[in-house]
């Protein structure tokens, strides 16, 4: 009886539930129009505007709302013994919006498109150890790696890698046929774009009826349509704007931490950088509390040189309070007891690039560290100053701890900015691919920023946080990055 | 008049071409091209950018490429855009039209208000009407654009909710659809043409209604309002043709700080996207129009107010 009354209490809960659900209202959202006229849906494309993509099309995995690897269209994966074949389950009875099946094959098509060489896709990189793919059944892929890769599903979170249906690459890029929570009703970069909901999204429906993505390029009409309620969510609003939206209740805000950061360059490859001691004390002049207080007004959370996200799974723990003295006694020790003379090198490309410096300049006086700021023009900067000068500014913006320890400081790495040349720190990554067991391997990474943090050329004081700023209409929108928030779940009043 | 005409014509034909020539040469000078826009400066590939510049046939000769465009368009044929695949007559017409419904609705409104309020500030010169007209006049040319456009968003749009703040509305819907999203920046636009053609107008007026035939006029006792309408009007009212014409070529050739602040689908919009993806044929065509639509426009003014003044009229035949 008791049973009884509990399972018909819980129908009615659900009953009630999926009553609320049915999807209502229109959600309205802004891109930036970054690509122009080769703006696209194909996911995996350079002109994909992910701000559809990500609505359209399913990942075989997604971030969870901590950033670990969670189900999408893979429900399980295991790996050997020697992380170099992965198998995948895969969901089953899932369709793409065109009323097709989701199945193996699909997921095949899809990431032998991107690995093609021929259709140059930027995500290929994040997936190149695939040497072999294979259907076991309809609902089983094998994929054969050429190197161990214990974290292959972080590799497969990559929020270009959605799946399309099989044969559909050469109309993909208008028709965004995909499975996720909208399907698509027409296509207009420049101006709106509408979807509508998928009443058969594997999730169940979501919770708004329509959606429009709107094409607008100038940052300032973008706040200006978010101002006046013409969209209802923006994430690219600036510090400087947040005053705009904190003092009124018609807009709800979110801070939302990012493994984006700016920072300054000092080549290990020049003299003095060449000495250890002198890149330990550069970095150790830095009052990176200060400089998030300074520079980003407190939105940013501080990074001890290393590039992994705050929030990752894999982020060491290390402290870096500024060090005046010892900072110091390092430059003497290693033949410049009267300091040193630095040219640090910044343009406005990014904004927050001068006052970096600035600031910068400021702290490491009192160490003996005499900079001398050099702007010079946006227009060339990434090709002619950065990596060319001894000392620069640069940015970078989130990856996985692996991708971002791998691209930027291995020795063979096309963008080692640093020049970081470590024998100890490429074995330790090489290990930590192949090491399947997470304590084991977690601890490798760790060992690695924290061995970066010793000999590091890099300063980066902090990741900033991104803006979250919407309609208080709006609810339902998770406090993670855009790819990861589960748009289903958003509601409007 | 025939030997002017065909004079005006020429000329304004080689305007049209040294414009072209310049545009061409300053996207060119700019550091960048297609290619480097598209796959982003700092983490293209060499291998990429050969590719995309090969597929682009970016590789030719900058002279090559502008004589290839040059001679289509000739022809009458824009060519295609940067890309090879789209053609550049079906972007630049929707966005043409669109720039084009904006220009109207602003002369529609801001022309006839100007040219009433000239007049009531020039018959009633530095009396109150005149005080206020032409302090706003002045505060209205003075204010940039984007100041009073900022403003107005913020009053009407942000304050009191009345129109959208900015236009939505894709480049190729039809014109009743820009309704009422396109309010706004026709409330700017023809505030700032309205102070232009005004002032003119009102100083215009002044000169007139001092002339000697007017005051002959008052003696022989024709009533006031009558004299106004048939003799002074007529007169003052001419050399307004030529602020007219000026300022709706201004309109017509893409008001590109309005279309961007409004983010309004029109050629100003369209000219800006194409700069920063370096697509010189599309930048090229949009000058090639606005340029044209210039001559063009001023040459109407000129012929209008040649009819209207038999002076010139005559001035050029006897040549």
């Amino acid at each position: 009886m008791k049973k009884w009354l509990i399972a018909s209490a819980m129908t009615a809960a659900l009953v009630g539930t999926s009553a609320i659900a049915a999807p209502s209202g229109t959600f309205k959202q802004a891109h930036e129009y970054g690509y122009g006229d080769k703006s696209s849906l194909d996911p995996a494309s350079r002109g994909r505007v992910m701000q559809i993509t990500e609505k359209l099309m399913s990942r075989l995995i997604r971030p969870d709302m901590k950033g670990s690897p969670s189900p999408d269209l893979a429900t399980s994966w295991s790996a050997n013994g020697a992380a170099t074949e992965w198998t995948m389950k895969l969901r089953t009875g899932v369709k793409f919006h065109d009323g097709s099946a989701f199945d193996a094959g699909d997921v095949i098509y899809t990431f032998n498109r991107v690995l093609n060489p021929e259709n140059k896709s930027p995500a290929r990189s994040a997936i190149k150890m695939i040497e072999k793919m294979e259907a076991i059944d309809s609902a089983t892929v094998k994929f054969s790696l050429s190197t161990p890769f214990a974290d292959m599903p972080l590799q497969l979170m990559d929020y270009r890698l959605r799946i399309i249906p099989e044969g559909s690459g050469d109309s993909i890029a208008t028709s965004g046929i995909g499975t996720g929570p909208f399907k698509l009703v027409s296509f207009d970069a420049a101006g709106v774009t509408k979807l509508q909901a998928n009443m058969d999204y594997w999730e169940g429906a979501p919770g708004v009826a329509k959606m429009e993505i709107i094409g607008i390029g100038d940052g300032q009409a973008r706040m200006q349509a978010l101002l006046g309620g013409q969209i209802d969510f923006e994430n690219t609003v600036t510090n400087q704007q947040k005053p705009m939206f904190a003092s009124s209740n018609k807009f709800k805000m979110m801070e939302v931490p990012t493994g984006n950061w700016r920072g300054l360059v000092f080549r290990t490859d020049v003299a003095p950088f060449t000495d250890v001691r002198v890149r330990q004390a550069v970095r150790m002049a830095a009052d990176r509390e200060d400089l998030v207080k300074l520079i980003m007004g407190g939105a940013a959370s501080i990074a001890c040189d290393t590039p992994v996200k705050p929030d990752d799974q894999y982020r060491a723990d290390i402290k870096c309070p500024q060090d005046i003295a010892g900072a110091k006694k390092l430059l003497s020790d290693a033949g410049y007891p009267n300091g040193i003379d630095v040219d640090v090198y910044v343009a406005t490309l990014e904004p927050t690039w001068p006052i970096l410096a600035e600031a910068y300049q400021q702290q490491a006086a009192k160490a003996g560290i005499r900079v001398t700021i050099k702007q010079v023009p946006s227009d060339g900067y990434w090709k002619d100053t950065w990596m060319q000068k001894s000392v620069s500014a640069t940015r970078w913006n989130e990856r996985p701890a692996d991708s971002a320890l791998h691209e930027i400081y291995l020795s063979t790495a096309k963008w080692n900015e640093s020049y970081y040349k470590d024998a100890d720190f490429d074995a330790m990554l090489a290990k930590a691919r192949r090491e399947l067991n997470f304590e084991k391997r977690k601890a490798l990474y760790v060992g690695a920023q924290e061995h970066l943090y010793e000999t590091t050329g890099t300063l980066i004081p902090y990741h900033v946080s991104k803006l979250y700023v919407m309609n208080s209409r709006v609810s339902g929108i998770d406090a993670v990055e855009n790819h990861t928030i589960r748009w289903n779940k958003v509601t409007v009043k | 008049m025939l030997l002017m005409l065909i004079r005006r014509v020429l000329l304004g034909l080689v305007t049209v071409c040294i414009v072209s020539l310049i545009i061409f040469a300053g996207v060119e000078i700019l550091p960048g091209d297609a290619c480097t826009q598209f796959l982003g400066e700092y983490q293209a590939d060499d291998e990429l950018l050969a590719q995309c510049r090969k597929d682009l046939d970016l590789n030719r000769p900058a002279i090559d490429r502008f004589a290839e465009w040059a001679g289509g368009a000739m022809t009458g044929d824009l060519g295609l855009a940067v890309d090879g695949k789209t053609k550049i007559s079906l972007i630049v017409g929707d966005r043409l039209q669109n720039s084009l419904l904006l220009a109207l609705c602003a002369m529609g409104i801001g022309v006839p208000l100007a040219l009433m309020l000239g007049v009531i500030t020039g018959l009633w010169r530095d009396r109150m009407p005149d005080l206020i007209g032409s302090t706003l006049a002045i505060f209205a040319m003075t204010i940039p654009e984007f100041v009073s456009a900022t403003l107005l968003i913020l009053i009407f749009s942000i304050w009191l909710g009345w129109l959208p703040g900015i236009v939505l509305t894709s480049a190729s819907a039809p014109a009743a659809e820009f309704f009422p999203e396109i309010l706004l920046p026709v409330i700017v636009l023809s505030l700032v043409m309205c102070a232009h053609i005004m002032r003119m107008v009102r100083s215009s007026v002044i000169e007139v209604m001092a002339g000697d035939y007017i005051q002959m006029a008052t003696l022989k006792g024709v009533p006031y309002w009558p004299m106004v309408f048939r003799h002074a009007l007529p007169n003052a009212l001419l050399p307004a043709i030529n602020v007219v014409a000026l300022t709706i070529a201004w309109l017509l050739g893409g008001v590109v700080v309005i279309e961007v602040v409004f983010n309004y689908p029109g050629l100003g919009r369209l000219m800006i996207d194409s700069i920063s993806d370096r697509d010189l044929p599309v930048v090229q065509s949009i000058a090639l129009i606005v340029a044209s639509v210039y001559v063009c426009v001023n040459l109407a003014a000129d012929l209008l107010t040649m009819l209207a003044n038999p002076k010139l009229r005559t001035m050029y035949t006897r040549k």
